[in-house]
């Protein structure tokens, strides 16, 4: 009886495997997606859209799992693709500025470059790419220098939201004791 | 002895109610958490429930990108969904008990609608679709889907507009096996386009697209 137990058991481990590199599984950073405006999706289906929508970012969630995340994980000083897997994707759905730079509506990859106390936040015009393997500095929108803001709350996973601001919005980058704010205005 | 199978009566029928009441909440629990994890994304919140993935045609175009393979040209389609995992629930069926009804629409994932987006014409079913996005559901049957395109984007899954459908066709289903616990969506390559594999518990559909 034991013996035809682990007989199913491995018949089904293995058959499991099988299927398994067949499809991809669930992602260990798996992707996200933010809105703004906030929750513009869920806002839609309730009919309380007040304004259009400006911009989405997708990214994937990598997860501290006890590491110390800036400076041993993430390098401070290199080309980072802010999250885990593809590069992480900004849209925006009209013209905007960031850092005094007039950025047209459309898809961007988002980068950052991580210091201890200040990141460089870069948007670039290729798109679709994994990783910042293949980081083009030529093809270089704008960067912006921001200052990181230190959490006493920890992030476990990687994270990026938008808020609304004076004259626009930012996009907020926080994982583990650390968060960035990028403003953009309209 | 009579005692003892009495017992094991009442043991069994104890379990079966206690399984049922659980399927009720993980179901009510589902929904409201559906609503949650995006009224209420906060900062600190860890991942969702079901996550999002992507699928890009040519199959794993960011990494091929990345191993030098002519990065002049761009991905032909790509599909933005989220993984709903079965969790011992019924997936397909004609009762209340199932999570995706016969003849019910079906955001083909879960929390946002399902997204495609043609990077150049592609031709579904001997009809052009124009390159662009479209929001992706279906209607699940027992032995067909009704997969249908949508031009309402950046919508919940919840409620589809089907004033804004643009492009319908009908897909036979497949039994499935093994059974897949996670919804995948994936393009492979086919002999003159891709095949688009919509994937979940002992059922998996293809939409053949051609570009």
């Amino acid at each position: 009886m034991k013996g035809f137990l682990t007989c199913i058991a491995l018949l089904v481990f293995f058959g499991y495997g099988y299927a398994q590199t067949k499809l991809p599984g669930i992602d260990k950073s798996p992707m996200d997606i933010s809105f703004y405006p906030v929750n513009y999706p869920l806002l839609k289906i309730q009919e309380k859209i007040t304004e259009p929508l400006l911009a989405r970012v997708i990214f994937s969630r990598p997860q501290k799992n006890g590491r110390t995340i800036f400076g041993e994980l993430i390098e401070y000083g290199k080309v980072w693709r802010l999250g885990a897997n593809e590069a992480s994707e900004i849209e925006f759905y009209q013209n905007v500025k960031i850092n005094n730079v007039r950025v047209k509506k459309g898809r961007y990859t988002l980068y950052a470059i991580p210091e201890i106390t200040k990141w460089i936040i870069i948007l670039n015009r290729e798109t679709d790419t994994w990783g910042s393997f293949k980081y083009d500095e030529k093809k270089d929108i704008v960067r912006m220098e921001l200052p990181v803001i230190k959490q006493t709350e920890i992030a476990e996973s990687f994270v990026m939201i938008f808020e609304k601001s004076t004259n626009g919005f930012q996009l907020i980058m926080a994982w583990d004791d650390t968060m960035v704010s990028l403003p953009v205005t309209l | 002895m009579l005692l003892l199978r009495l017992f094991s009566a009442y043991l069994f029928l104890w379990t079966f109610l206690v399984a049922c009441k659980q399927q009720v909440n993980t179901q009510d629990k589902a929904i409201i958490l559906d609503s949650l994890s995006s009224n209420e994304k906060n900062v600190f919140a860890s991942g969702d429930q079901s996550p999002m993935d992507m699928s890009y045609f040519p199959p794993g175009y960011p990494l091929q990108k990345m191993s030098g393979k002519d990065s002049s040209v761009s991905p032909i389609a790509r599909i933005i969904y989220s993984r709903p995992h079965k969790k011992g629930r019924q997936i397909f069926g004609d009762d209340e008990q199932s999570l995706c009804r016969y003849g019910k629409e079906w955001r083909l994932g879960a929390n946002e609608a399902t997204e495609i987006e043609f990077f150049r014409e592609a031709v579904v079913a001997g009809t052009k679709i124009p390159k662009g996005r479209y929001v992706l559901y279906c209607i699940p049957y027992e032995d067909h889907w009704t997969i249908i395109f949508n031009n309402n984007l950046n919508t919940w899954g919840l409620h589809m507009d089907s004033t804004k459908d643009v492009f319908k066709t009908v897909i036979p289903t497949m039994v499935l096996s093994p059974s897949l616990e996670d919804f995948t969506i994936v393009f492979l390559p086919a002999s003159n386009g891709s095949d688009l594999l919509m994937a979940w518990d002992n059922v998996k559909a293809i939409l053949p697209i051609s570009f």
